[in-house]
């Protein structure tokens, strides 16, 4: 394997998957409208 | 040869840069969902003013169609690629935001429904596409990677089961070019056949919730027929989607049997790395909306919230679907993708009409 093989299929250190990244994106958009933070997203 | 060439080493980026490196990209997304919400708006009243005869249309097919035209024509630069690639996070975190919109009861309802529905639909998918592989002579792990791409939820099952069953790069990116190249003809197709049936919003997003793979295509093509049908999509797609640890562990215990992958070592660690998270998060946020953790405008929130992720997401849809890059994958694979898609499509069709005769949909 190439060197620029190697240094694209190492390891990342991400502790969560992006699946989670979403899910606790998702959950704190919901806690600040929750708390009061955003009253109105217009659409 | 490239390995006896000495490479600078190529340090990775620390999560500072990377997070920078997203932002034009996600600009990118942003000006193309809001140029197809602008367009949906505008197109249709200057239309109207100047007493024109021109079918309105939403902004899901607008920014679908705007990214479609840039990635094949100009394409997408370097710059915006790693922020384009976001539309899958984007997808996710507006699933589990939509949750605020269904009260656990209709989840359980509907979902219960689906469930069933998938079940079918996944036997059969799986099935009809390993016959179809066998026949068109195509390498067993290819065959598997189509089946599972069809049966259970397009890109993301393909990767996953890729790694399981020790499948070639090139066999995914064969499977990933059919799926994403029939999903993209589902937006355009489903909809008509959706109008032409007089299909109920329910029993449409149902439909695209089984037969479109990949969930923003899935999500889209509901869309696309009506804010209710998307939701159902939603539904429906979550369902299938929280099948895939299942599947993928069936196919990892079969080549692991004949030796052509790794042992799985404990399955239930194995089943929750598979889980998308994202139904987990979907469910707990339809909890707390049913127990009234939201007052009636922080709903309303949520779900514009929702929305405008969905928005990025339909961006992204038209932005990486690269025809040119699809068609270099070869015909063989393509063929039995499409005649597969086309038998699930019908099949799926089936149960729905079927199913809303029984369940009243």
């Amino acid at each position: 394997m190439s060197a620029e093989g190697k240094a694209a299929s190492a390891p990342k250190k991400w502790l969560l998957t992006l699946d989670t990244w979403a899910v606790l994106a998702a959950f704190l958009a919901a806690l600040l409208i929750r708390v009061g933070a955003f009253k109105h997203v217009p659409w | 040869m490239a390995d006896t060439i000495a490479l600078p080493q190529v340090r990775p980026a620390g999560p500072a840069i990377e997070f920078l490196r997203i932002i034009p990209g996600v600009l990118l997304l942003a000006a193309v969902g809001y140029a197809g919400k602008l367009l949906e708006k505008n197109v249709g009243a200057y239309a109207k003013a100047h007493h024109w005869t021109f079918p309105n249309i939403e902004y899901v097919l607008w920014a679908i169609l705007i990214g479609l035209v840039i990635s094949n024509t100009v394409g997408v630069p370097q710059i915006f690629r790693s922020g384009v690639a976001t539309y899958d996070f984007w997808l996710k975190a507006g699933i589990v935001l939509l949750g605020a919109r269904f009260l656990l009861g209709d989840v359980l309802k509907l979902g219960g429904v689906s469930l069933a529905l998938v079940a079918i639909e996944i036997v059969g998918a799986i099935a009809f596409m390993t016959f179809l592989g066998r026949a068109f002579k195509l390498k067993p792990k290819l065959s598997s990677l189509l089946a599972v791409g069809s049966a259970v939820c397009g890109v993301s099952a393909i990767i996953a089961a890729k790694g399981a069953i020790d499948a070639d790069d090139e066999d995914s990116g064969f499977a990933i070019a059919a799926i994403l190249a029939l999903g993209a003809l589902a937006l355009f197709t489903f909809p008509l056949i959706g109008h032409g049936l007089h299909l109920s919003d329910h029993a449409y997003g149902t439909w695209s919730g089984l037969a479109v793979d990949n969930t923003a295509e899935a999500l889209a093509a509901g869309a696309l027929y009506s804010d209710a049908a998307a939701k159902q999509a939603a539904l429906t797609k979550t369902a299938r989607n929280a099948m895939i640890g299942f599947v993928v562990l069936a196919y990892a215990i079969y080549y692991a049997g004949r030796g052509q992958a790794k042992e799985v070592g404990n399955k239930a660690l194995f089943l929750w790395q598979k889980f998308p998270k994202f139904v987990l998060g979907f469910l707990l946020i339809s909890i707390l909306a049913t127990y009234h953790f939201f007052n009636k405008d922080q709903t309303a929130a949520l779900a514009n919230l929702s929305r405008w992720a969905f928005l990025l997401t339909f961006a992204g849809v038209g932005l990486r679907t690269n025809f040119r890059e699809m068609r270099k994958q070869g015909l063989r694979p393509f063929a039995v993708g499409a005649i597969g898609e086309v038998v699930i499509a019908v099949f799926t069709l089936g149960l729905v009409i079927g199913a809303g005769k029984l369940f009243g949909f």
